[in-house]
């Protein structure tokens, strides 16, 4: 008989509020093969794994079980505890009596007897559960790192600069996402371009980082240290290997086409880069709006080519590749100024987004960094800059505070009243939220000395009249309405995931949270991992924030992958399917249900086999097996059944 | 001809009784009748300003009732606040169990005292939101389609300028009503378009209109009737078209009160939404109850008329 | 009151981590169910839930991935198939089709999860407590 030790955990009153840890200890103390029992405050803390390690020696004990919170948060401490203290680690069981007990329930008696049964239910398990042992495999040292803005970039630049290859994917035929569209940034107002270009440069020439833009994840198979994936590059019609990046071809190109680089503001040709400073500094066609694809006729660019790089039949290329990480740092889109309703459902031309103003206020910008707007080119003397455009309205749009409206539209007012010196700027604002390094002196110095007027309160409705755009708002500080006749309106619209994300997490088989945003493993703990192993996670994509976190959490998931890729091979749950030769009648029911391929028919024996390398421990198999020859490591059916009826109080 | 069940509501019934006209006329030139219930009663037409949350939807959900228990699934009604009433209650008992449940005990304990109906073998059915509440204008848009009364137009209202009145209660809480985009509609438009007529834009087709204020604060009322009237005749208005009685009653009779306050004001004609497709539908103009509007409906009306002769006399 | 008594076959991916954030995000469902967390729902076998209505569980609810979500590519696919089988071998026993209630409950829908707890409870509660002609006669 297996001597097993119970330790329930009070998590302060976060248990103990609800659950009664005495009576729970009393109770479960009678169970067979319980030899002990005791509750204690915190027992992650050392004491109290201490008193585990202690009582495993002193009991003998050869299973434990923790009542405590989620295993996702603890599991892994109190397995390496059991393990120093010489119990092996699948010899250690989390009954989860928090998150699922203590934290939904509030009649205390209903809550006790839950969690007595839960305790019982895991008791039941570790009763027949087996000593195992890691499965060692082995580990590709290459990373891939979906999304080419700023956090791909610097993920990349720092896992390449440990010496291992990264494959950097990138949707658009440029890297540098939205960064590179910024004009200068708060709260020091540095070049964006001036910033980033290096680094982009630097990606591009890196020897350890091949560079694949244009590109688009297909599909993705294997798992952490072993992934298999297929990458789309789609067609350029341009063959980079020859092509010199001279320019000529766009010059001649007859279609027009709004640039979504400029937001709208200026066109290029159906053949393009999508701006100067790209990496690579090659152009692509964009079929649909290339005259030759839509009518058979031009092939301008393919005369003007004295080097024939242009190729209209070529096509989109799969490839292959293995890898054993994966950083995904898609960023983010803003809530489309069409969805805005009361703000003019994008049907008024100067009221424009913050984006379309970083364009306009840059020097490379289709302005040349002069703020005149889109209706008619003049420079705008009043413009009326509107916060939490979409954010902060579970009502209508998104609940969510997009974190960097605030910064920017600052920035945005400041460097407006620097170019415009006659202007005026005013903010509609909720509240201002400014935390970070220099960033609420950023806001004061505007706020006190830039004569930037601040109104506190939500606008109502935008409209055109004439030529002038009108905003109704409120300024809840004098608790009057005031209304505003403006030369130009930039809406702070909320920052969104990107539509693909939620495309890509379907392949990655990631998880997201309620907004679409990727969701972290831990919000606190595990910031820059998905829960699934092998996923890292970076950027906007994860939720609003701005650059400097951005690029933190970037190396913070580049580390990550490093410190992965410094093992010489990865441990494997053992947890998985095995076969009972002897029970086993050859049906191969199994082969057809494994999504891995893990299962194969010994043909000498004529039975069927597991491939432990490939196997995920999914259990599906065992369920199929007809006569009870699959099992599941530590979670059999003998143990699923006695597990059930524990769990319903016993008989 | 296809009957639809019809709340008119108590406005409608009585003050404004030619605006019920012009609704059913317009609907037997478009091929169904509005079947008005048997009995009805006031809706309450608070619920959207009331604290009370059980006691104002009792009478609503007593005609929605009625409504299922003869067998229909559709209630018309051509009063925003009727519907607003109406959609809101049903909104409440479809979606709330509490409220489902406590309406049915207040509607299971007066059925005896209702003498019509005598069913004593009738067993008693929970009310739980079956009828589809549904404003005229939104039946036009879905059931009929405006392809269909551009076809039967006798007098298409070309050339005509038409700013569309929205008010507040007919779009909004939009989870609940689902009519529109309440920010910006088009519903309106795409009727007027229908009529042949052309939409004005401007900024105050969602504005309010004061509604009860009329009755406590008048002065209120008065200075947003004027800005939403005068906003229409700067984007170049002739008339402007509503759905709402409360609305008409504001915009119509209150520019005696706005000419005195603002000497710079000039009248312009209101037309309830039905009155307008019941003229272009050929209608004679003798049965819209235009007499009993505030400003002089003539000029637009001969505008129409000049346009395309005299309507059928029914 | 009749307190039913429901076992949960979770999966560790999408509905046991569901499970988890209706406790962080401090949701208050009927506490009737005890659940057994499995890697994947097709880990289920149908005997677990027969074997589960022996011992006297008056539901089993099974949690699942939604579709296309399956953290092992289409686990959850075989599972609802497993399920509309299952049915109808509980229609053999005599049980309700009603107590077996399979769920695709993703990580971030922890107010889902809440809430099918609770429809659960108040369903089974209106069913009675679960009667098998074998345990009858066993006793």
């Amino acid at each position: 008989m297996k001597r097993i030790g119970v330790f329930i955990c009070h998590c302060g009153i976060n248990i103990a509020g609800t659950v009664d840890v005495k009576r729970v200890a009393e109770e479960v103390a009678k169970l067979d093969s319980v030899v002990y029992a005791q509750d204690y405050i915190y027992m992650c803390s050392d004491p109290g794994q201490a008193l585990v390690r202690e009582k495993i020696r002193q009991e003998k004990l050869d299973g434990i079980i923790i009542a405590a919170c989620s295993p996702s948060l603890h599991e892994s401490t109190f397995r390496t505890a059991a393990e120093e203290a010489g119990l092996n680690p699948w010899q250690c069981e989390i009954a989860n009596i928090r998150e699922q007990c203590s934290w939904v329930h509030t009649d205390r008696k209903k809550a006790t007897e839950k969690a007595i049964r839960i305790v019982s239910t895991m008791v039941e398990k570790t009763r027949l559960n087996e000593s195992l042992e890691p499965i060692p495999v082995s580990i590709t040292k290459k990373a891939l790192v979906i999304g080419g803005g700023i956090a791909g970039i610097q993920a990349a630049l720092d896992i390449a600069d440990s010496g291992h290859k990264v494959i950097l994917v990138e949707k658009e035929s440029s890297i540098g996402g939205h960064m590179a569209q910024l004009s200068e940034t708060f709260p020091t107002l540095d070049c964006s371009q001036c910033i980033l270009t290096p680094k982009m440069v630097a990606a591009g020439k890196h020897r350890n980082i091949q560079l694949m833009t244009y590109s688009e994840v297909e599909e993705v198979s294997g798992y952490v240290g072993n992934f298999n994936v297929r990458i789309r590059r789609k067609a350029p019609f341009v063959d980079w290997s020859t092509c010199t990046g001279c320019g000529l071809c766009m010059e001649k190109c007859p279609a027009k086409v709004p640039s979504e680089f400029d937001r709208g503001l200026s066109t290029h040709g159906a053949i393009y880069i999508p701006f100067p400073q790209a990496v690579p500094n090659k152009p692509v066609i964009d079929r649909e709006s290339c005259i030759y694809f839509k009518t058979g006729k031009c092939r301008l660019c393919e005369k003007t080519c004295e080097i024939g790089a242009i190729k209209f039949d070529q096509e989109d290329q799969i490839i292959e590749e293995e890898i054993g990480a994966i950083i995904t740092a898609t960023g983010y889109e803003t809530l489309p100024v069409t969805e805005l309703q009361e703000y003019g459902a994008g049907e008024v031309p100067d009221v424009i987004d913050g984006l379309a103003f970083e364009r306009l206020l840059s020097a490379s910008g289709p302005t040349s960094g002069e703020v005149r707007r889109p209706s008619d080119g003049r420079v705008p003397k009043e413009v009326v800059f509107v916060q939490c455009a979409g954010s902060r309205d579970p009502e209508r749009y998104r609940p969510y505070c997009s974190k960097i409206c605030c910064m920017y539209t600052t920035k945005h007012a400041l460097l407006y009243k620097h170019r415009v010196h006659d202007g005026q700027p005013y903010i509609f604002y909720i509240d201002i939220r400014t935390g970070g390094k220099g960033y609420e002196e950023f806001y004061h110095n505007a706020e006190q000395d830039e004569g930037i007027i601040y109104l506190r309160g939500k606008v109502a409705k935008i409209f055109r009249d004439g030529d002038k755009t009108i905003v109704w708002g409120t300024d809840t500080l004098t608790g009057r309405n005031v209304e505003i006749q403006a030369d130009l309106v930039v809406l702070a619209t909320a920052v969104v995931p990107r539509e693909s994300t939620a495309e890509l997490v379907k392949k990655l088989r990631i998880q997201t949270g309620p907004n679409g945003f990727l969701s972290e493993a831990h919000p606190k703990l595990r910031p820059v991992e998905s829960i699934n192993s092998g996923f890292f996670i970076a950027g906007v994509a994860q939720g609003p924030r701005d650059i400097p976190e951005t690029v933190a959490q970037a190396s913070g998931a580049a580390c990550k992958v490093i410190s992965l890729f410094s093992r010489d091979h990865l441990e494997q749950d053992p947890a998985i399917a095995w076969v009972d030769e002897e029970l086993c009648g050859g049906c191969r029911i199994c082969i057809s249900v494994c999504p891995y391929d893990a299962r194969e028919y010994d043909e000498e024996k004529c039975i069927a086999r597991v491939n432990e390398a490939l196997c995920e421990g999914c259990g599906s198999c065992v369920a199929a097996c007809a006569c009870g020859a699959t099992q599941q490591r530590n979670l059999s059916d003998s143990q699923i059944k006695s597990m059930v009826t524990a769990s319903l109080g016993g008989e | 001809m296809a009957k639809v069940a019809y709340y008119p509501g108590c406005a409608l019934k009585e003050r404004s009784s030619h605006l019920d006209t012009s609704a059913r006329d317009s609907a037997v030139r478009l091929g169904f009748e509005l079947d008005e219930l048997p009995t009805w009663t006031c809706c309450g037409a608070v619920p959207p300003v009331s604290e009370e949350r059980v006691m104002n939807l009792v009478a609503p959900s007593r005609i929605l009732k009625d409504v299922r228990d003869s067998g229909r699934d559709v209630l018309i009604t051509i009063c925003d606040f009727c519907y607003n009433t109406l959609k809101r209650t049903n909104y409440s008992i479809r979606t709330n169990e509490i409220t489902r449940k406590r309406i049915n005990a207040f509607l299971a304990d007066d059925e005896p005292e209702r003498d019509y109906i005598e069913k004593k073998d009738a067993y008693w059915v929970d009310y739980t939101g079956e009828v589809r509440v549904v404003h005229l204008m939104e039946y036009l848009r879905d059931e009929i389609g405006y392809g269909n009364i551009r076809e039967k137009l006798k007098r298409p209202l070309s050339g005509l300028k038409i700013a569309p009145y929205y008010g507040c209660v007919m779009l909004r809480p939009q989870n609940e009503i689902q009519l529109d985009e309440p920010e910006n509609p088009s519903i309106i438009e795409d009727f007027i378009d229908s009529l042949g007529a052309e939409t004005i834009r401007y900024p105050y087709r969602t504005e309010c209109c004061g509604s009860y204020l009329s009755v406590s604060s008048p002065d209120a009322s008065t200075r947003l009737c004027y800005r939403i009237l005068t906003s229409a005749q700067q984007h170049g208005a002739d008339a402007m078209v509503i759905s709402c009685p409360l609305c008409f009653y504001n915009l119509d009779s209150r520019q005696k009160a706005i000419a005195e306050a603002y000497p710079d004001f000039k009248p312009i004609p209101v037309f309830y939404f039905t009155q307008l497709l019941s003229v272009a539908l050929g209608v004679d103009e003798g049965r819209q109850g235009f007499e009993r509007h505030f400003v002089d409906v003539a000029p637009v009306l001969d505008m129409i008329l000049q346009g395309s002769g005299k309507g059928d006399r029914t | 009151m009749f307190e039913p008594r429901i076992v949960c076959f979770l999966c560790t991916w999408c509905t046991s981590a569901g499970a988890d954030l209706a406790g962080t995000s401090r949701l208050q469902y009927r506490p009737n169910g005890v659940n057994i967390k499995f890697m994947c729902s097709s880990r289920v076998d149908p005997e677990h839930v027969l074997w589960a209505f022996r011992e006297g569980a008056d539901g089993v609810l099974i949690g699942g991935c939604h579709p296309g979500d399956c953290h092992y590519q289409d686990g959850n696919y075989r599972t609802q198939a497993r399920v509309s089988l299952l049915y109808r071998l509980l229609d053999d026993f005599g049980i309700d089709r009603a107590r077996l209630r399979l769920e695709w409950i993703s990580a971030a829908e922890g107010t889902k999860f809440a809430a099918v707890m609770n429809e659960f409870t108040e369903e089974l509660r209106s069913l009675g407590p679960i009667k098998l002609a074998a345990r009858e006669m066993a006793k």
